[in-house]
């Protein structure tokens, strides 16, 4: 992977000196600056988890005991659906964006993305559509509350807060779909000479890649809940028995959609980790050829195996063992990409300040989720796990250790550059491990009730399950005051400015052009001249 | 190896283990360096399709083998 580079170094200052940009307020309404534009998407999607998390708290609390304390079981079924609404739409994909917009034209040595004003656009479509979602919540009936599924005939029935979740989502699909347009043809035209497509960073592989997977099937969510609405609205049947319409098919095209989609939230984390890795193993990446073809095959594989959320609907035996093997099929490139990470760290002289910590903390815990999703893969297994606690456990150890994992990693790997001053390594360093015992403590007792037949999405439940809801009731509070910590470190770089000067290049294993051809910060406007990339 | 120096035209046979083997995930070293080189995009997203519809194919033949002795 390591480009070999050309070094007439161009300290860059503004050439001309002048910034033409408004100040204040309006620099960030009107701004066409990928950097700019990254920070927001940044801070947009850690609101977006503060806000989550404080309904995935609500509904903690809920759990503490059996019985219902502090809320109904019409709120809790919103506080559930709003919280995975929000993580997956409002905080996990933004938050890759933001890195999208800031990484991938400094590290292939672009000047910025390729439609800026579009970039723009993108952005401040996020902060209307979460508007719309959250003021579902003061609507008679109150918020959506079908799970984040928002399976038919649940979101046929409900009030008009389902119909302000359908815009939402769909201005957040238009979103995303105009933020990939934008991240393809930056990469496909705008790299430095030199720079050719096997030469890129892993990042920007795997957010090509990814910006594909977007177009595909936003599409497929949109069209899903368009029929929704017109069954709503407009007297059509497509999800409703009633009139002849099939509630099975919604889970069919949602899921054709929802499957791509986690892939969606865990290639780009595949990339960071990819980044951080070789960085602090001092080696380069093991394998890269076969990490770009893995992540390709993941891709078209994520195609077909979305039943394998619908193996208890009723499907013929042909096809719950056709979606089976097809699941299982997509362990392996996934399992090369492990294999590829420990290889990378193998016999390296590795140091583990705290993105490496949570980049092998991803490893780990990451890998557990994998495995836990081959068990639900075996369709006479999940039979029985379907609908439990035990789902939770796998797509919280996938999505809060995978995805939410790297994006911790990649925020201290990169805020170096983004802010010119270093993090603090010691809170940094905490920060890691009460994510990591909290995280653990949170949701490890999850598998256990899942395998006793605690259901998910429910207020209240028998009292044999008591003990582990507490546990998990207690790591949630914990794992959620720790990430003010996180927000202190970042607002202690960005904010208060306090903390050492960050030097161009403070990880010496990091080779890519952001590291070796721009100073700490990066300047307002980079590669103006492009670099040459041999 | 420069890029212009070669602009061979791939092989079928080369496009086809190409794919095969981004199917699995792995790939030798010189063998992806002659790919990036020899290898169009057009050729790779083509034989990309054509190789997600032989797998589904072969599944779905695999299916039927078990079920016909189940019954
Ligand atoms: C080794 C790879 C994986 C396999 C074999 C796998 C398999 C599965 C299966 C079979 C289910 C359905 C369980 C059920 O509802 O009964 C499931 C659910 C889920 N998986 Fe995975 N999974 C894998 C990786 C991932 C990754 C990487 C993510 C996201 C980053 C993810 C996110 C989810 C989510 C969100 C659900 C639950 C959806 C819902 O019902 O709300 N999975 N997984
Ligand atoms: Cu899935």
């Amino acid at each position: 992977m390591s480009a070999v580079i050309d070094t007439h170094g161009h300290g860059h200052t503004d050439h001309d000196g002048h910034e033409h940009h408004p100040s204040g307020l309006m620099r960030w309404v009107t701004t066409t600056n990928h950097k700019d534009i990254g920070t927001m998407y940044l801070w947009f999607s850690f609101t977006m988890l503060l806000i989550g998390g404080v309904l995935a708290l609500t509904i903690r609390a809920e759990l503490f005991e059996p019985g219902l304390q502090i809320v109904n079981p019409e709120f809790f079924n919103q506080l559930t659906t709003m919280h995975g609404l929000i993580m997956v739409f409002g905080a996990i994909m933004p938050a890759f964006v933001g890195f999208a917009n800031w990484q991938i034209p400094l590290m292939i040595g672009a000047p910025d993305m390729a439609f800026a004003r579009m970039n723009n656009w993108s952005f401040w479509l996020l902060p209307v559509a979460a508007l719309l979602l959250i003021s579902s919540f003061f609507v008679p009936g109150g918020a959506p509350a079908a799970g984040w599924t928002i399976y038919a005939p649940l979101s046929l029935q409900m009030g008009p807060g389902m119909d302000l979740g359908i815009f939402a989502l769909h201005i957040m699909g238009a979103s995303s779909i105009m933020g990939s347009i934008n991240i393809i043809t930056t990469i496909l035209n705008m790299r430095a000479p030199g720079m050719t497509l096997m030469k890129m960073p892993m990042f920007v592989w795997t957010w090509l890649i990814t910006a594909y997977l977007l177009i595909a099937v936003m599409p497929v969510l949109a069209g899903a809940i368009t029929m929704t609405l017109t069954d709503r609205h407009f007297g059509t049947s497509f999800f409703n028995a009633a009139g002849g319409g099939d509630p099975v098919m919604f889970q069919h095209i949602f899921w054709f959609f929802g499957h791509p989609e986690v892939y969606i939230m865990i290639l780009p984390a595949f990339g960071i980790i990819s980044q951080v890795i070789p960085a602090f193993a001092r080696k380069p990446l093991f394998g890269y050829a076969s990490m770009v073809y893995a992540t390709s095959s993941i891709a078209i594989l994520s195609f077909i195996v979305w039943a394998h959320h619908m193996f208890t609907v009723g499907l013929p035996t042909a096809g719950l063992l056709f979606f089976m093997y097809a699941t299982m099929l997509i362990a392996v490139p996934t399992g090369v990409k492990v294999f590829n990470w420990l290889a990378t760290m193998w016999q390296g002289s590795m140091t583990f300040e705290t993105p490496m910590l949570f980049a092998v903390g991803f490893i780990f815990v990451f890998t557990m989720g994998g495995f836990t999703g081959l068990m639900l893969a075996i369709m006479p297994v999940d039979v029985q796990m379907q609908d439990t606690y035990y789902v939770v456990a796998h797509f919280h150890y996938v999505l809060v250790a995978g995805s939410l994992f790297a994006i911790f990693a990649g925020t201290y790997f990169w805020i170096p550059k983004w802010t010119g001053i270093m993090y603090d390594e010691t809170l940094g360093k905490w920060h890691f491990w009460l994510s990591l015992v909290f995280f653990n403590v949170t949701f490890f007792p999850m598998h256990f009730l899942g395998l006793a037949g605690m259901p998910r999405r429910i207020p209240d439940y028998a009292s044999q399950f008591t003990e582990f809801n507490q546990i998990a009731s207690v790591g949630a509070f914990g794992f959620g005051l720790t990430q003010l910590l996180f927000l202190y470190i970042v607002l202690k770089c960005s904010v208060l400015r306090k903390g050492e000067k960050a030097p161009a290049r403070p990880w010496e294993g990091a080779d890519t052009l952001e590291w070796t051809h721009l100073p700490s910060p990066a300047p307002y406007h980079s590669f103006h001249e492009q670099p040459e990339v041999k | 190896m420069t890029v212009a120096q070669v602009q061979k035209k791939a092989s079928l046979p080369q496009v086809a283990k190409a794919v095969f083997w981004s199917f699995l995930g792995i790939r030798k070293r010189r063998d992806y360096e002659t790919d990036s080189v020899e290898l169009k995009p057009q050729q790779v997203i083509i034989a990309g399709l054509i190789g997600a519809a032989l797998l589904v194919f072969t599944l779905i033949l695999l299916v039927r083998l078990v079920i016909s002795k189940l019954v």
